[in-house]
């Protein structure tokens, strides 16, 4: 339709031109193949069967532990540590934050490429084992399931399998300081037993001290925080959810519910808050009594640097106070380690596992010295009971882990927890009444469990 | 008219006082909105700044300081430590943020023109279709979109995130670079069309040339939606090496022991320099590009 | 030429389009380990029944419209005000678009802490000037969390607005602006019947963009309150979000997305074709 140009320039130019052109179309195909082969997806297992130090097995190890600041140092050290000890196992690890680590691995094995070993806690172990991707551990740990805390044990048991071998202790107990009580006249040395004393001595700290935070508490909706409040809607008489039958609707729940009202309203807490974000004022001795896990006092003497002594003259642990029934309650919020049916090293996994959890080195140069946690065994050896030997570390040992019961940890609680605690958040930052909340809950459960 | 213009335009020097002090008044109340208008934009980003060089007990005070009672680089030295893999965050934000921006505005030139010059007959429904996928509620496709890199084996892949955001770009992109060429005047081309060049090569040395602002706002907008994306990263990406900044730092700072204010603060200065040289950097265009598709090609 | 682009498209967004609309008659949680089953429109039945589900439409509705209201009328203010301002003013103009360049996620995590009741500098500012006597709740209580989320949005959003109708007063042609000035128009007549008009054009475009922006944000409102306490800042794409990959809920997630994208469709339709009716006027 247009003259064509017959100039010789012009022709000679054409050719070039497209030639330039084509050139220029095949870039982005030339870059999208460049970045194909370059960058794959998670590399796969050497399938060999006994490693040696001259053919060394690659174990890959999921975890948040490497993803976190604090422990990062602590983790990477272990590894370096086991590896010298054991040469015929690498291993690699694979971040992944504390919040995604449950569904990333359920996705993965979904994906067919679950790691070797996982650090998982809570729920989330369980979620993963439901999707029967977990090793049945019992064959590998053989007599040394009866060498740790029943309790502990029971954590990591589903449908009568061993799943998890328990790695780190790690309950919440009832921590209370010192300075703060005697200041508000209450005795330093005689923490609240029952409900009602504790809720004596929130109010002796508000009238004292306008501007500390009398209680800490998480009550953020995540599936962490269900589980820290678990054991204090059981001190209730309350269990929102049994397997799939919805029970919030109960007197016990919105009694529960109701106290968790008189909390925020007389300001005797911080509602919608995590746990960790109360942890730099209790640093600061702006927080008079936390339910928290032992790893308070790691964070709370690295922010304000207080020695060890100075740390255990200011604070103290306590069983949780008790209310209807008389019993304390508490949950294991510590962390295991768990392996995978797709793994062609279930051995050299569980060998790292037992490592992690049991050796000496181990439990005191990550799980005491990083995580400030117990280590699972029922009887430690001398020189692991030494260095659990401290004040605080004693007061969770003796008064706290015989109160851990285990929530109803499954399927049906990553649906759960999040109508509960939005419920929770309800009644204490808003003004609808408590019978409504419970009810909301309730429906809110049986939509999820359909 | 022009007469009558000149008379209104000159303020006569005998203007009455009351004019004048209006007019003072005016541009007193003026500067004042003007003052609290860099205020209300410039605060925020100053106690970034500020909380940034604070040590960790300094940022949790009931009683925030102000001014940092001690300069503290620690939260700056900790970043680029190995402590942290801050680092693999921002180079995985300018990798794919970058490629990703390359690509899509590649594409949404070749799209851009075409819609712009090409006639055929469903142009106007194409465009409109275009347009509508980018109100598509990204969050409802992030789920068979996981499941469809998960076969292609590009999960967990640099590939498969700047395969989203190039996606999620297109369709913007292929608005914003019609636009800019609606602009360009059809007799240029013409005129390279008589010289002989076919489609492609007028695309190339024609209407590119004339075209570069848009390009780069172009490239600017899809960098910057990919620098902000969480919602791709957060769910295409599992290994923390190969995570982009934002959910990188929503992970980090607000892990299982606390959250690190000064920390978090230091990153997100850090995080907002390449956001910030790419939008001053293209400032100019960006009105024109964001109204040029609808002013001019409607 | 406009090939390439539209077969990735078509793969990347058609092939999850349809892949969503198929789940959402589906029952499929990934993590029971069971395949999806067929459940016809029982999840649709669920869905209007679902109180959380028309929270979050509220709040999706207060959230974009209120964000957007709020930062094109301050922008047209601004605009209106600083409009004959000259010389060095370009360089504070340049200023003042800062937060629209600030990422995403640092805004969220900045305003969170700014607003924290604990920490945050706005409660010790305002007790510090007497406004208030206690710290207040901005992100933990129901009545403040979307105010608070919708203050970060409009400190972003502003500037966008603020630019749109600074270019579009500049377009203005100048023989207008004398003409009324000749006739002794006020400042209030010369910016609603003079001015405004020029504005429309491009107010629609910014409002529609923006809108689109709102309804997609997932960053901010995540990252300051995960759509709490309670459900009072979960907004559709939290609620999304939450069914997909907190619950693992995967067909339920698709039928309340399904059916946003039928809304949005709806609004996308009549906004565009009051757009060409204007146009064509």
């Amino acid at each position: 339709m247009h003259p064509r140009s017959t100039g010789g320039t012009t022709d000679r130019k054409r050719p070039q031109l497209r030639r330039l052109g084509s050139h220029l179309a095949v870039l982005p195909v030339v870059a999208v193949t460049a970045l194909a082969t370059a960058c794959g997806g998670s590399g796969g297992n050497q399938t060999q069967n006994t490693p040696t130090s001259e053919h060394p097995v690659t174990i890959t190890f999921a975890n948040w532990a490497d993803s976190e600041q604090a422990t990062r140092p602590g983790i990477e050290d272990m590894i370096t540590k086991f590896e010298a000890v054991h040469p015929e196992i690498k291993v690699k690890s694979e971040p992944i934050s504390f919040t995604d680590i449950g569904h990333t691995m359920v996705l993965r094995v979904q994906s067919g490429n679950p790691p070797d070993v996982a650090e998982l806690s809570g729920n989330d172990t369980f979620a993963v084992a439901a999707t029967g991707a977990l090793a049945n551990l019992d064959s590998y740990a053989g007599d040394l399931k009866s060498s740790f805390i029943p309790a502990e044990i029971a954590a990591g048991t589903y449908q009568n399998h061993l799943i998890a071998l328990p790695w780190t202790v790690n309950p919440p107990g009832l921590w209370y300081n010192k300075q703060l009580m005697a200041g508000a006249g209450l005795d330093p040395n005689s923490p609240p037993k029952t409900r009602d004393e504790l809720m004596t001595d929130l109010a002796a700290i508000k009238a004292k001290y306008p501007d500390v935070i009398p209680l800490g508490l998480d009550s953020t909706n995540r599936d962490f925080s269900l589980t820290s409040n678990w054991s204090w809607m059981k001190s209730f008489g309350a269990q929102p959810f049994s397997g799939d039958k919805a029970s919030a609707n109960t007197g016990q729940m919105k009694d529960y519910l109701s106290w968790m009202r008189e909390l925020a309203q007389k300001q005797y807490t911080s509602p919608g808050k995590k746990i960790g974000e109360f942890r730099p004022l209790a640093a600061q001795n702006k927080v008079a009594f936390v339910w928290d896990q032992p790893v308070l006092q790691g964070v709370v003497q690295s922010t304000n640097k207080e020695t060890d002594d100075q740390f255990y003259a200011n604070w103290g642990v306590a069983a949780q106070p008790t209310g209807t029934g008389g019993k304390s309650y508490s949950v294991e919020l510590g962390h295991q380690l768990v392996a995978f049916n797709k793994s062609p090293n279930k051995q050299a996994a569980f060998t790292f596992m037992k490592w992690l959890a049991t050796d000496p080195q181990a439990v005191t140069g990550y799980t005491v010295k990083y995580e400030s946690s117990l280590p699972p065994m029922a009887n430690p050896s001398a020189d692991i009971a030494k260095v659990i030997g401290t004040p605080t570390l004693q007061a969770f040992a003796r008064d706290v882990m015989p109160t851990i019961v285990k929530p109803e940890f499954g399927p049906t609680y990553s649906e759960a927890y999040s109508p509960i605690m939005a419920g929770v958040q309800s009644v204490m930052t808003g003004s609808t009444p408590v019978d409504s909340v419970a009810s909301t809950i309730q429906s809110g459960l049986e939509s999820a469990f359909k | 008219m022009t007469a009558v213009l000149q008379d209104t335009r000159t303020t006569p020097a005998v203007a009455a006082p009351g004019r004048r002090r209006r007019r003072r008044v005016a541009g007193v109340g003026v500067a004042l909105i003007v003052v609290l208008a860099l205020a209300w934009s410039l605060a925020p980003v100053y106690w970034m700044l500020a909380t940034s060089f604070k040590s960790s007990l300094e940022v949790s005070r009931l009683d925030p300081t102000l001014v940092p009672r001690e300069l503290v680089a620690g939260n700056y030295g900790e970043l680029v430590g190995h402590s942290l893999p801050f680092t693999s965050y921002l180079v995985n934000s300018l990798l794919t943020s970058l490629i990703a921006a390359v690509i899509a505005v590649f594409f949404s030139a070749l799209a851009g023109y075409s819609l712009s010059r090409a006639r055929y007959r469903l142009r106007g429904v194409v465009g409109q279709a275009i347009l509508a996928t980018r109100m598509l509620p990204l969050v409802v496709l992030i789920g068979p979109l996981y499941l469809l890199l998960l076969k292609a084996h590009l999960l967990d892949t640099y590939l498969g995130l700047i395969i989203g955001y190039t996606s999620f770009a297109l369709p913007f992109g292929a608005w914003m670079m019609k636009g800019f060429i609606d602009a360009v005047p059809r007799e240029i081309e013409e005129a390279a069309r008589v010289d002989g060049y076919r489609r492609f090569g007028i695309l190339v040395r024609v209407i590119i040339p004339l075209t570069l602002p848009g390009l780069f706002t172009t490239a600017a907008f899809v960098f910057m939606d990919a620098w902000n994306n969480l919602l791709y990263p957060l769910t295409l990406i599992n290994t923390a090496q190969k995570q982009t900044l934002p959910p990188g730092l929503l992970g980090s700072f607000t892990g299982q022991f606390k959250t690190d204010w000064g920390g978090m603060m230091a990153a997100a200065c850090i995080t907002s320099v390449p956001l910030l040289v790419a939008f001053f950097a293209v400032q100019r265009y960006m009105v024109r590009g964001l109204t040029a598709g609808a002013l001019a090609g409607e | 030429m406009v090939a390439p682009t539209l077969v990735i498209l078509a793969v990347v967004i058609g092939y999850p389009i349809v892949r969503a609309i198929l789940m959402s008659f589906q029952r499929y949680k990934p993590l029971s380990g069971l395949p999806a089953t067929n459940t016809g429109l029982n999840n649709y039945h669920e869905v209007f029944g679902d109180p959380i589900f028309w929270e979050s439409l509220r709040n999706t509705a207060v959230y974009t419209f209120g964000s957007v209201a709020v930062s094109a009328l301050l922008g047209l203010l601004l605009a209106l005000l600083t409009e004959n301002l000259g010389g060095r003013w370009r360089y504070v103009r340049s200023l003042l678009l800062t937060p629209w360049a600030v990422p995403l996620i640092v805004v969220a995590f900045l305003f969170r802490y700014m607003l924290d009741q604990d920490y945050g500098v706005v409660n010790a500012v305002l007790r510090h000037l007497g406004i208030i006597h206690s710290n207040v709740h901005w992100l933990t209580s129901s009545a403040w969390a979307m105010p608070s989320v919708m203050l970060a949005n409009i400190w972003t959003q502003l500037p966008f607005f603020f630019l749109i109708f600074t270019a579009g007063l500049a377009s203005v042609p100048n023989e207008v602006i004398e003409a009324a000035r000749v006739d002794k128009a006020g400042p209030w007549a010369m910016a609603t019947r003079i001015k405004l008009p020029y504005l429309t054009g491009s107010a629609l475009v910014a409002i529609l963009i923006s809108v689109i922006n709102n309804f997609n944000d997932f960053a901010k409102v995540w990252a300051m309150t995960e759509g709490g306490p309670g459900y009072s800042t979960t907004t559709l794409v939290v609620y999304v979000y939450r069914l997909a990959f907190s619950s693992f809920n995967m067909g339920y997630a698709a039928t309340v997305g399904t059916i946003w994208l039928i809304l949005l469709v709806i609004f996308a339709v009549l906004y565009i074709w009051l757009l060409q009716r204007k146009s064509a006027s």
